[in-house]
């Protein structure tokens, strides 16, 4: 390492008349605190302020309509485990999405990127058609797909009724409102995986083919052999990726659903927003909230394991 | 399955799959653009029409005089700008930090960076919600930036940029007597530009999208950004069910952004691909 004070000695003689080499060098050691400092105190206010309030907000009673806090305990945790089924309704319907949507679009990604991993014609025009969703803003995706999935005159039942399907009221209907939701996501995110999928791809150095081809292997094999693995940490960090993502997401279902029909469609974030701002209960909001950075964390915590542990190539 | 290794056969085939997949992802987008020129009465016709029977402009006219596109333009604008001029100084300094200085607890501090990664500000509103209210600063373009000022993400990818200069560049401009600050701004900063567009494109881009959180805490067209005026206008008795000017609405509000996107679409991606994460 360079030590700036006492190279500032011998170089910037101007800095002062005696060099105050003390001086200097209590700066230098300064120095990278206050570089940090700006970002600290914005981390500071709405990170880590805001996570410690939440957690411990979430052992009192306290409703905005009321004023009045009361410490609970754990009793906010008891009324999520045996008294709320509707936050059992909705992790359902977070896990039902989270499970719907990662697999399809990350293996939609993968296939697209494995395909486009080669010269073609057209290929940049391929990418802008698969990418360009990533720039939409989930506002302008809800509106033109709760078209799409109008009954009667929208574009999917047109289609799906050529083929044989009847009408489907699709965000209208319990039964298929959350399936809605997942095709707007996999169609959203899939081309954004695609893309970084296909850079892991591309830093796949060459010679491992060539080895695999002189094996004799079929390009299923070198698929399984030899991309697949050594794509396992670009895979790896964009699930963990999307399950971070699943859990937080809120500005689909606030467009799209807002919830319902009767919280088919609620999920976590939302119920967050509705606990806190339609019913005004900011301690059990503040308990949903501490359950959603468990699930974080937890989600976090694996995946480092796992890098860790699995991904081991040279 | 390499690079220039393959026969023309499976490039067909390549196709084959490629093609029909682009024209279903990029169909929402067409729809878009067509209905936004539509007349009202084609919007219910039984058949799909995939283009506008005579192009109709009065609908962009419509919609900007129902919503207030002008303000809603200023205040997006404003906060991503706003926002990136206060990010680039707060990254900017903290990655170099971390970078190129050793000092007590700097594992630990850039691990309480990283976190931020983890639980982003948008999903701790709760709080986030009652400290902007006793800030004061509800409705303001402020309290849209305020939580995202300083960014664990752009701190992890300058910091990348700055430890990748020689050590010998700042040995040689501390003999010229160009130190500290200076040297970051004068050497370190320009040699870090690619790493500082990438994050700027990221950042504008998830900024000029965001949807929930400038919504809870903006009340009126003073502080509004343009993703809040579509989703209300949609929600809203003029706006629900009128395809037509709800179309043209998104394009006025997505358009700046999406023509940008095609114009420079290799540097948009290559970012997003750097980043890896969302801003």
């Amino acid at each position: 390492m360079w030590n700036p004070g006492n190279l500032m000695c011998n170089a910037n003689p101007n800095r002062g008349t005696g060099c105050l080499r003390s001086r200097l060098r209590w700066l230098a050691a300064v120095r990278p605190y206050l570089y940090i400092l700006p970002s600290f105190m914005f981390l500071f206010v709405f990170t880590y302020y805001p996570i410690v309030r939440s957690l411990l907000l979430s052992l009192y009673e306290w409703n905005l309509s009321s004023q009045m806090r009361v410490f609970v305990g754990m009793d906010n945790y008891r009324r999520l485990l045996f008294d709320d089924p509707l936050f059992w309704q909705v992790m359902r319907n977070n896990a039902l999405y989270a499970i719907g949507t990662i697999p399809t679009s990350v293996a939609l990604g993968l296939l697209l990127a494995v395909l486009m991993d080669r010269e073609i014609a057209g290929r940049s025009v391929y990418r802008v058609a698969f990418f360009y969703p990533t720039m939409l803003p989930m506002a302008a995706a809800s509106m033109i797909w709760l078209w799409i999935f109008t009954p009667g005159y929208g574009l999917l039942n047109y289609y799906l009724g050529k083929v044989g399907f009847p009408d489907i009221e699709w965000v209208g209907s319990a039964k298929y409102a959350l399936l809605a939701l997942i095709i707007v996501a996999i169609w959203k995110y899939a081309g954004y995986y695609m893309v970084l999928l296909l850079a892991g791809l591309q830093g796949i150095p060459h010679d491992l083919y060539e080895a695999a081809r002189i094996e004799g292997a079929s390009s299923w094999q070198e698929f399984w052999y030899v991309t697949f693995p050594m794509l396992s940490p670009t895979t790896f960090f964009v699930l963990v990726m999307a399950v971070i993502n699943s859990f937080q997401s809120i500005d689909q279902v606030y467009l799209m659903t807002r919830g319902g029909p009767g919280n088919a469609t609620n999920m976590l974030a939302y119920y967050i927003y509705q606990t806190a701002f339609r019913f005004w209960d900011v301690g059990y909001a503040s308990t949903l909230t501490s359950v959603l950075f468990v699930i974080l964390l937890v989600t976090t915590a694996a995946f480092f394991r796992f890098l860790g542990r699995r991904i081991h190539y040279t | 399955m390499r690079i220039g290794l393959q026969p023309k056969r499976t490039n067909i085939l390549v196709h084959l799959i490629l093609l029909p997949a682009a024209f279903a992802i990029a169909a929402p987008f067409f729809w878009i653009l067509t209905t936004a020129f539509k007349d009202r009465t084609e919007v219910f016709s039984a058949i799909p029409r995939w283009l506008p029977g005579h192009l109709v402009l009065s609908n962009f006219a419509e919609a900007w005089a129902m919503v207030p596109f002008g303000a809603y333009y200023w205040n997006t604008v404003v906060v991503c700008f706003g926002l990136l001029a206060v990010q680039l100084v707060t990254v900017t300094l903290a990655a170099y930090a971390f970078a190129r200085m050793k000092f007590r607890g700097n594992d630990t501090l850039f691990l309480m960076f990283l976190m931020q990664l983890m639980i982003a500000p948008q999903s701790i509103f709760v709080p986030n919600y009652l400290t902007i209210s006793s800030l004061g600063l509800l409705d303001t373009r402020l309290a849209i930036m305020a939580p995202y000022f300083a960014s664990a993400f752009g701190v992890f990818l300058m910091r990348q940029a700055f430890k990748s200069m020689p050590s010998e560049l700042e040995e040689a401009a501390l003999i010229d007597g160009c130190s500290g600050l200076q040297f970051l701004w004068r050497i370190a900063v320009p040699l870090a530009r690619p790493s500082m567009l990438a994050f700027s494109l990221v950042s504008i881009t998830h900024h000029w999208n965001e949807f929930f959180w400038p919504l809870l805490v903006t009340d009126t067209s003073r502080a509004r950004t343009l993703t809040i005026g579509i989703g209300l206008f949609a929600q809203s008795a003029e706006g629900g069910a009128e395809w037509t000017l709800l179309m043209a609405a998104t394009l006025i509000a997505v358009g700046p952004l999406i023509v940008l996107f095609l114009l420079f679409q290799r540097h948009f991606i290559n970012s997003f691909v750097q980043s890896g994460l969302k801003g």
